[in-house]
């Protein structure tokens, strides 16, 4: 269980089909207690087309077992983590066939979406994140990547890692654009295609100064942190490494800025393969927006 | 209620399912595959057949589960009167008052579609 989240094991309802049981109903007609859910969170261990060092089946419980030592409250914000309504239904154990895993992940998260609850998955390959904008169904899919994750295939497979970003403009009818942070490497194909109207390239050394102005008012918004965005030497903990990346402070900047309006979350690509470093950054990274979206 | 019992690997997306109670039409069904000795599991996307309400559901292939059993019937709306119209069964030649739907024109001598469960009914 994510600390600080309730747990569904221990009889909860995740679905919180009855959003009034009780508890008390914030500004925001949210109920923080264990019935209606305003944050859902759900392990996405995919593992299955990581295309260097494998591990990231192990993400989400590194996730959540990094995120023990962190306190409680939030000093910036003035909130206690297990006052947000937290509720942690779980991994949805992973299997070989992708398309079939994201069906019935993206299912998983829709509930939460139909609850009026923020789902916020733990990965994983960022290949989930393809489930999350399906559940969540946004207008703008906001980034922290390394990578451009523009390829149409890899090695032959659509649903792909390194396609994700892709899968997600072309496959879900409801997104606009994407908005990549970070990114500093892709093949020439993929460049060309970030050249396209609804692809926004911020490059690491841009990202301090980048804010979302008013480009993301009244859309529907989903964030997703690929931990490879912060460079490697943070993160250790990720499958396809690539230098000259963003410091902790610099994604959580960005977390920050984008959270209020965000309707969905991630955090993926974390494996086993450090002391815990990249799995302490993604737990922390989603604290932050949560904080920062029950705030606003 | 008129319901039959049926094991969850029987659904399928266009039945219908019971969720809270509540009659509703599956939009989505899909399974994830067990664990080692687990037994696959599977996730159902529904949406109420009278109040419109998406539902959903996540159970074990192989558990027991309740199936609305849902007339479809012919009708001919006889007269329509403000919200409210009288439809008299072509079968049973029975006539019944329903509520006119807000997204549908209906005039007399139209032959409707209509749902039916208890007393709960619904155009198609």
């Amino acid at each position: 269980m994510f600390p600080g989240a309730t747990d569904e094991r221990e009889g909860t309802d995740a679905g919180g089909h009855d959003p009034d049981r009780g508890g008390e109903t914030d500004a925001r007609g949210r109920t923080a207690d264990r019935g209606g859910a305003n944050f859902v969170v759900v392990g996405a261990p995919l593992d299955a087309t990581t295309t260097f060092q494998p591990g990231t089946r192990f993400g989400p419980a590194r996730i959540r077992s990094f995120a023990e030592p962190f306190d409680d409250y939030d000093h910036r914000t003035d909130q206690h983590f297990s006052e947000l309504g937290v509720l942690d239904q779980g991994d949805v154990r992973a299997w070989p066939d992708v398309e079939a895993y994201l069906e019935y992940l993206a299912s998983t998260l829709r509930e939460a979406v139909w609850n009026d609850a923020v789902p916020l998955t733990l990965g994983g390959e960022h290949t989930v994140s393809l489930a999350g904008v399906r559940a969540v169904e946004p207008e703008v899919f906001v980034c922290l990547d390394a990578h451009l994750d523009l390829y149409d295939a890899y090695d032959g497979e659509e649903l792909s890692h390194a396609a994700v970003t892709r899968r997600i403009l072309e496959d879900v009818d409801s997104v606009e654009e994407a908005i990549v942070l970070g990114a500093r490497t892709g093949s020439e194909a993929e460049w060309e295609r970030a050249a396209d109207d609804d692809v926004t390239v911020v490059p690491p050394e841009a990202v301090s100064e980048w804010t979302p102005g008013d480009r993301l008012a009244d859309r529907e918004v989903y964030l997703s942190v690929d931990i490879d965005a912060a460079d490697p030497g943070y993160a250790p903990g990720t499958g396809t490494k690539e230098p000259f990346g963003l410091e902790p402070r610099e994604l959580r900047d960005v977390v920050r800025a984008v959270a209020p309006q965000a309707s969905g979350f991630d955090v993926v690509e974390v494996n086993d393969r450090d002391d815990g470093q990249a799995a302490a950054l993604a737990g922390k990274l989603l604290r932050e927006f949560v904080f920062s979206n029950a705030d606003e | 209620m008129a319901k039959q019992q049926t094991e969850v690997r029987e659904l399928q997306e266009g039945s219908y399912v019971m969720i809270d109670d509540t009659p509703c039409k599956i939009n989505s069904y899909s399974t994830a595959k067990p664990g080692k000795h687990g037994s696959a599991k599977a996730r159902v996307e529904a949406e109420g057949v009278f109040d419109g309400r998406k539902r959903s559901l996540s159970q074990p292939v192989d558990a027991k589960i309740w199936v609305p059993i849902i007339e479809r019937k012919q009708g001919q709306v006889v007269s329509v009167d403000g919200a409210d119209m009288q439809v008299m069964d072509l079968e049973t030649y029975e006539t019944i008052t329903m509520r006119v739907p807000e997204d549908k024109d209906v005039s007399p001598d139209e032959n409707i579609e209509y749902l039916e469960m208890e007393d709960q009914r619904k155009i198609v």
